[in-house]
């Protein structure tokens, strides 16, 4: 029976199986990692087989097919799976006394936050690998902003936690540098905390320490926190803060 | 191509703009590979609208960490247009089409592929394949066939079909990998 299926995956690949075989085939996906992977690779190599037939449809097709979805609802998301057990959810704590953002009138304080992100933004940029703006340019329109402010907090355990914001371009720039040293299988996330909860605002790779994010649609969110996590990060923070910055005035 | 996946996010967001750009963007694939399969402009357009109907309405379940923007769209439309084939069959018009098209076959593509510089790629990767397995894949993919219509067109076993299917894909995706 499953060397059956195994022998399906490359007819699946190009819908050359039938509807019971298709279904057999992705329920074997579902379950077995080695074939899921090997299929991915294969619709990767399938769908360039059209480009040799490219081809321009009737120029009416354009306006039906907007006219169509302007008047057609959008499927919801499919759910996340949930994790196996589901951590309790917890609101990060509001700290008081935590370091507020400050108009960044003094040009040292910018620059001392460029030269820590400038070292770091080859990070942000060896993994966008489009064309145009990059993060590196949206992060330098944010340091660059009339409107910047900066706030700055040593983390607990070591490394500091720096904000920049600017409200009128709704966005921000963290810059998390010199945390304390975690595994392989930890991650260090960042949370925007807002009144009736947080979101995720980014999950930097397993045992790094040091990482520039660029935030967009602050919303109200009220502060930027970081929290030690497992690795890839989680749904709802698993632990105290290790260093958060108020983003109210 | 990173700009197709930034499109779909857009458009799952409810951006009609960003999926005007990606109709654009997509529209001659999804149209083309209907076309291909389905052998006849009517039915092609009918069910390219489909497909891109579909595409704005599901956008919000495109996951860019299971695969690519392209493969997405691609996916989608393939499986549309070899629905439509079989219930075109499963109609009683098999014959027909069948003693219409088989003649394009492998040929038809190559000719169209030789014309678009920009596709040399896939041509030149088609033909590391052996004769069989290029057979074999093009016969389902662009012919929409089940592999056992394969092995009764070309004459095989059906196991050998599909095995030299997935041998077949398993060429074209290591030279494409390498050309890339
Ligand atoms: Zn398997």
């Amino acid at each position: 029976m499953t060397a059956d299926v195994h022998a399906l995956i490359g007819p699946w690949a190009v819908d050359a199986v039938d509807d019971d075989e298709r279904a057999m085939v992705e329920r074997h996906l579902a379950e077995c990692d080695s074939c899921a992977q090997e299929a991915a690779e294969l619709r990767e190599a399938v769908w360039r087989l059209s480009d040799a037939t490219i081809a321009d449809p009737p120029p009416r097709l354009r306006a039906r097919v907007l006219h169509a979805a302007s008047r057609t609802r959008q499927s919801a998301p499919v759910p996340e799976p949930e994790p196996e057990r589901r951590p309790e959810p917890k609101r990060l704590r509001r700290h008081r006394g935590l370091p507020r953002l400050r108009l960044a009138l003094a040009a040292g304080a910018l620059a001392a936050v460029m030269a820590v992100v400038g070292g770091l933004v080859t990070w942000s940029v060896m993994r966008s690998q489009e064309p145009g703006a990059t993060d590196a340019d949206r992060i330098a329109a944010v340091l660059q902003a009339g409107d910047a402010e900066v706030g700055t907090v040593t983390a607990e355990g070591g490394g500091d936690v720096t904000v920049v914001r600017s409200e009128a371009m709704d966005q921000a720039v963290v810059v998390v540098s010199g945390l304390a040293a975690i595994g392989q299988d930890r991650s260090y996330q960042v949370w925007m905390v807002e009144p009736d909860g947080q979101v995720s605002a980014g999950v930097m790779d397993p045992g790094e320490r040091s990482a520039t994010m660029l935030v967009s649609g602050l919303g109200d969110a009220e502060l930027v926190g970081v929290t030690e996590e497992p690795a890839g990060g989680s749904e709802v923070p698993t632990s105290p803060l290790v260093a958060g910055v108020s983003l109210q005035g | 191509m990173p700009a197709l996946e930034q499109l779909l996010h857009s458009t799952a967001l409810g951006d009609e703009q960003a999926f005007a750009t990606l109709y654009d963007e997509a529209a001659p694939r999804v149209y083309g590979l209907c076309l291909r399969v389905l052998r006849d402009p009517a039915q092609a357009e009918e069910v390219a609208q489909e497909v891109l109907v579909e595409i704005w309405r599901n956008a919000t379940r495109f996951d860019a960490r299971r695969g690519s923007a392209g493969a997405w769209i691609t996916t989608i439309a393939h499986r549309r247009a070899v629905d439509r084939v079989r219930s075109v069959q499963a109609s009683g018009e098999r014959e027909r089409r069948t003693a219409y098209g088989e003649e394009a076959g492998y040929d038809a593509v190559a000719e169209t592929a030789a014309v678009r510089l920009e596709h040399r790629q896939v041509r030149r990767c088609l033909q590391t394949l052996t004769e069989l397995q290029r057979q074999a894949v093009t016969l389902a993919y662009y012919g929409g066939h089940t592999y056992r219509q394969v092995a009764s067109l070309l004459g095989t076993a059906v196991p050998t079909v599909k095995s030299r299917i997935r041998d077949g894909l398993l060429k074209l995706r290591d030279c494409l990998e390498v050309a890339r």
